[in-house]
């Protein structure tokens, strides 16, 4: 079964006064989601990510289309689908009167569990918040806030994570603790819808990706396979007479053909080093073409 | 991916954090009421209240009492589901309700529950000030003449206005708007529905008009349960009160669906 199936999703913002400023925050996207994997969701800013994931959490109908969570549609089936999802939002939330382990508790009741504790003290522990856990949020540093969003999402054991950008101002040390917790959360079982703006970690992390563009889905596959498509890789090569060759080519291209194209005999090579494409060069070109193709068709 | 729950659980957490809410911010809930009760009968009722006599021959401070206690309640059932939802709008807490697996009947119930708790907590505090006024002016405590028609106004009078807040807070856009609410309908409604005077006296017209507003009849139905006097009679005053909790339960589902669970 798939965790998440989304068939020709459509979305629009309507304006009643005026049809025509009304938003198509997404165009008929289509993707699925396999248990256990992790799926990287990426785009520029305003590209209809947030929307989505609204749309999986029920926050926001769909217009049209179909979304099915582990085979039940969103729509008919919002409650049930809400006790099996974890959302952390984009955006920090700054719950004023409570503190850390008060969030947690109450978090946890909305989700039908009483004394959660060991629950509790162990995402406490995994992501370092337990001294912390009788400070208000107000107290709490960028990175705790977005470690106790991250607790809030898991306090009820979802079977579907999404994460909406939870590194975003996050430093460093930080991302890689958080990037090392979501791996280990695969490993769990847990499947994961993530966004985020960091291409690298995406290209290690996510089994497949998407990347989406005004609210349609302009490639859908492995980073590997994107980064193959639409990257080029760099190959440096020191040749026996003295003279170094830099050659840029598609990073789906073998090494024996480039050497072939420019007739250079392994004999002549006293060394070579090759830099492999990158996820973020190949995001742009797909992003890019995909707006021109997005001008054309308008 | 079967995963039941006990739907008590999420519908009592709720309301559970809705009392911790409340108590975190005692002065608001418990030194305010103490304070401007007391101003208010100390000048209405000590002051002012010994020359007014009243067709129904009450003690002008007994009158009041009642009076004050269901004001208490209207603005601190109103106030507390109101603030509720505003501050989450401000934290980006009701994005976690909004995703968690809990209904808009568990909310609106639980809210209203919270209101009543809070409002009823305020209506005694201002009970108590004022029964040590009653006791020092007329030399008794003042008794509950109808126990179980004062336990059921206010339930009424704290879920009508719990659910009043949350309509607002969730239609409002700005905190303008939600505070034009209480300044120019609730005050108003309040004040002029009877808490600080029987309009006994008035010209038979603005005796016509006070009987459109549906607060007059929860004052003067909480006040009949307390001291046994009204300026309408029972059974009307439970009819428009019933038909006022259905409506205003109506419309805090309304703005549930229809409203905004966007930050502000």
């Amino acid at each position: 079964m798939k965790a998440l199936e989304v068939k020709n999703l459509k979305k629009v913002y309507v304006d009643v006064k005026d049809a025509s400023r009304s938003v198509h925050a997404l165009r008929g996207v289509s993707f699925d989601i396999n248990e256990g994997e992790i799926f990287g969701l990426l785009g520029p800013n305003g590209a209809g990510k947030t929307t989505l994931i609204s749309t999986i959490t029920t926050l926001e109908k769909p217009t049209s289309g179909e979304l099915n969570v582990f085979g039940l549609d969103v729509v008919k089936n919002a409650r049930t689908i809400k006790q099996n999802v974890g959302v952390v939002h984009q955006e920090v939330i700054n719950t004023g009167y409570f503190n850390v382990t008060e969030i947690l508790e109450f978090q946890s009741g909305y989700y039908g569990i009483l004394n959660n504790g060991d629950r509790i003290q162990f995402l406490l522990d995994r992501l370092a918040l337990k001294p912390h856990a009788h400070k208000k949020v107000k107290q709490l540093s960028g990175g705790m806030k977005r470690r106790l969003m991250i607790a809030k999402a898991l306090v009820h054991s979802p079977k579907l994570l999404l994460l909406d950008e939870p590194t975003a101002g996050v430093d460093v040390e930080l991302r890689e603790s958080l990037w090392k917790f979501v791996a280990e959360l695969q490993k769990s079982g847990m499947s994961i819808l993530l966004t985020t703006h960091y291409l690298e970690e995406a290209e290690n992390l996510c089994n497949r990706i998407a990347i989406i563009n005004k609210g349609e889905v302009n490639y859908c596959g492995s980073p590997k396979e994107v980064i193959q498509k639409y990257s080029t890789k760099k190959i440096h090569i020191k040749l026996t007479n003295g003279d170094t060759k830099e050659i840029l080519t598609s990073a789906a291209e073998s090494l024996n053909n480039v050497l072939a194209q420019h007739k250079i005999s392994l004999a002549d090579i006293v060394d070579i080093q090759m830099t492999e494409g990158k996820l973020e060069e190949a995001f742009t070109k797909v992003v890019i073409a995909g707006r021109e193709a997005h001008g054309a068709a308008q | 991916m079967e995963k039941t729950i006990n739907n008590w659980i999420p519908f009592l957490t709720l309301i559970r954090r809705e009392i911790k809410r409340f108590m975190k911010v005692m002065i608001q809930t418990v030194v305010s009421p103490i304070v401007s009760s007391s101003l208010y009968l100390l000048i209405f009722g000590v002051s002012l209240g010994s020359q007014v006599n009243l067709p129904n021959g009450l003690p002008y401070i007994t009158f009041l009492i009642p009076g004050l206690m269901v004001m208490g309640l209207i603005n601190n059932s109103f106030q507390n589901s109101s603030s509720s939802i505003v501050t989450s709008k401000f934290s980006g807490d009701l994005e976690d309700i909004r995703v968690a697996p809990i209904t808009n009947h568990q909310i609106i119930w639980a809210m209203g529950i919270g209101g009543i708790i809070r409002g009823t907590v305020v209506a005694f505090i201002t009970g108590v000030v004022g029964m040590i006024f009653h006791y020092f002016m007329v030399g008794d405590f003042l008794p509950i003449k109808h126990p179980l028609l004062f336990a059921m106004f206010t339930v009424l009078c704290g879920l009508i206005f719990s659910f009043c807040g949350i309509f607002i807070a969730f239609i409002a856009k700005t905190f303008d708007q939600l505070s034009a609410f209480s300044t120019f309908i609730l005050i108003p409604l309040t004040y002029l529905g009877g808490v600080f005077m029987t309009i006994q006296g008035l010209h038979p017209f603005w005796q016509k008009v006070c009987h459109l507003n549906p607060v007059f009849y929860l004052i003067n139905g909480y006040r009949y349960s307390m001291v046994g006097v009204s300026d309408v009679d029972l059974t009307t005053t439970v009819v428009v009160c019933l038909l006022a909790a259905v409506v205003t339960y109506l419309m805090a589902m309304y703005s549930l669906v229809k409203g905004s669970f966007a930050r502000w």
